[in-house]
């Protein structure tokens, strides 16, 4: 799986860098920087509940597949 | 010599070399019936035919993004909801081309579009234009012909931003002109929804002379890699500031002069290289040397500017372009542009802005920061040396002249 975001959506609450900081922190404004987009089997309990509690519905998560490869 | 904007809008946009987009433009704009004498009727083609010599030519668009134009052609479903959109919002100041071709060969555009939304299948046409004297000589252009009744000339001033693409189709179904927060194709969803077949103006033009050349004519100049012509805005302390219409392939120091030094490749979201080299010009030459040509625009900054500054305005006015959708542009451009002044006075090191500018990267909806990041991340490699001065006396010692522009409205400093 793969973390999407809409930036347009996104105002910086910061609770995503919270509950998976092994992929997400925050920049100086407050707003996520990505390590890694890709979720693996260990962190997609945690991706999850990141991306229900995002206030904005701005994160989200993508099932990768062969065909939409991962950059 | 310093050239600026000025000298490049007031000079007479030349061919150099074979004239195709300014054929017989040199008196002026081509009305409907110069245009005729100038310019074959472009042979009508079915979209399988017209996607074959687009193919064969290798056209890539002209806007920015030089993505295949036969592959949008064959990804744009026909029919009559279809839209045809020419984007000639051109809002980057140092950019000139796009605003050159309608004033001088409205018609030419005209052949295009229509050529494309014939093959189609459709007569919804829809021409997105800024500049006031672009969009009069179209409008007149649209008047002089029976067959563009379905033309749509919507003037469109929404920044640099607001030109993008998206945005544009966006402000066309009547929302407003700001880049989607999510993926959407254009073809795909784009006018009210529908399938849209969206190019710069210069591609429709390309588009309108590939059909009535011929393949072979069209690709008889030009590099192998992306054949014919391009027309370009050449800018600064260049032999021939403005713009210019040229065989792709030419040796990028013959279109800036061979003296050693920097050269902006691409405009303000393009790239800095420390000189010309024995660069060529084409999309997809420059492309893989790390330089993409976007909308065309090459510059040079003559020695009595200082170079830092010239830098710093053109990243406080991609700062002010930030439309303020997406937080890391909205905040990291303007943090990004206020670190370059730091470092002109000496106050900070290169790597402070070097670290903002990579915070940049991916983090938009649109390709806006990334834009800027490149810019000045590669500003920063090749002014090593200036920098070092600045970082030392905290000036350069040279006055700052405003080479490049940055289109006379306000820019937060």
């Amino acid at each position: 799986m793969r973390l999407e975001i809409d930036w347009t959506r996104c105002d910086g609450h910061g609770l995503c860098a919270r509950l998976l900081p092994e992929l997400i922190s925050l920049d100086e404004h407050g707003f996520p920087v990505f390590t890694d987009r890709r979720v693996d089997q260990q962190l997609a309990r945690h991706a999850r509940r990141a991306v229900a509690v995002c206030p904005r519905l701005a994160l989200r998560l993508e099932q990768t597949s062969p065909s939409h490869p991962v950059r | 010599m310093t050239a600026t904007i000025g000298d490049a809008e007031a000079a007479v946009p030349t061919a150099w070399g074979t004239a195709r987009l300014l054929a017989g433009t040199r008196a002026g704009r081509l009305d409907l019936a110069r245009h005729r004498d100038v310019h074959d009727v472009p042979r009508r083609s079915e979209r399988g035919s017209l996607a074959d010599a687009l193919d064969a030519v290798g056209l890539l668009g002209r806007g920015g993004a030089a993505f295949p134009v036969a592959t949008k052609l064959l990804g744009t479903r026909a029919g009559s909801g279809t839209y045809v959109v020419v984007n000639g919002s051109e809002g980057e100041p140092a950019s000139h081309k796009d605003r050159a071709l309608m004033r001088l060969a409205p018609h030419l555009v005209l052949d295009g579009a229509l050529a494309v939304a014939r093959s189609l299948r459709t007569r919804k046409v829809d021409l997105v234009v800024q500049d006031r004297a672009a969009h009069a000589s179209l409008a007149a252009a649209v008047r002089e012909r029976r067959d563009a009744r379905g033309v749509r000339l919507v003037h469109h001033d929404h920044g640099f931003v607001g030109g993008e693409v998206r945005a544009v189709t966006r402000a066309l179904s009547g929302g407003p002109a700001l880049p989607p927060g999510r993926r959407v194709l254009p073809t795909v969803h784009g006018v009210d929804g529908r399938p849209t077949f969206a190019s710069n103006v210069e591609t429709f033009a390309q588009i309108a002379l590939l059909l009535s050349l011929g393949v072979d004519e069209y690709a008889g100049v030009g590099a192998a890699d992306e054949p014919g012509t391009t027309l370009l805005t050449l800018l600064g302390d260049v032999p021939h500031p403005g713009v210019v219409e040229v065989p792709t392939g030419l040796p990028l120091s013959a279109l800036v002069g061979e003296r050693p030094g920097p050269v902006l490749v691409g405009g303000y979201h393009g790239t800095w290289l420390a000189d010309p080299g024995e660069l060529t010009v084409s999309r997809p030459t420059l492309r893989s040397a790390g330089a993409p040509l976007n909308a065309g625009v090459l510059a040079r900054l003559p020695h009595d500017t200082c170079a830092l500054g010239e830098v710093a305005t053109v990243a406080h006015w991609l700062a002010d372009q930030s439309v303020g959708q997406c937080g890391p542009c909205f905040f990291g451009l303007p943090a990004l542009a206020i670190t370059l002044d730091q470092l002109a006075v000496g106050r900070v090191a290169t790597e402070a802005a070097r670290q903002r500018a990579r915070l940049l990267v991916g983090r938009g909806a649109c390709a806006h920061p990334d834009g800027a990041a490149a810019f000045v991340a590669s500003a920063l490699t090749v002014l090593d040396r200036e920098i070092a001065v600045h970082r030392r006396h905290g000036h350069c010692g040279r006055p700052l002249l405003g080479v490049l522009p940055t289109g006379g409205g306000p820019v937060t400093r």
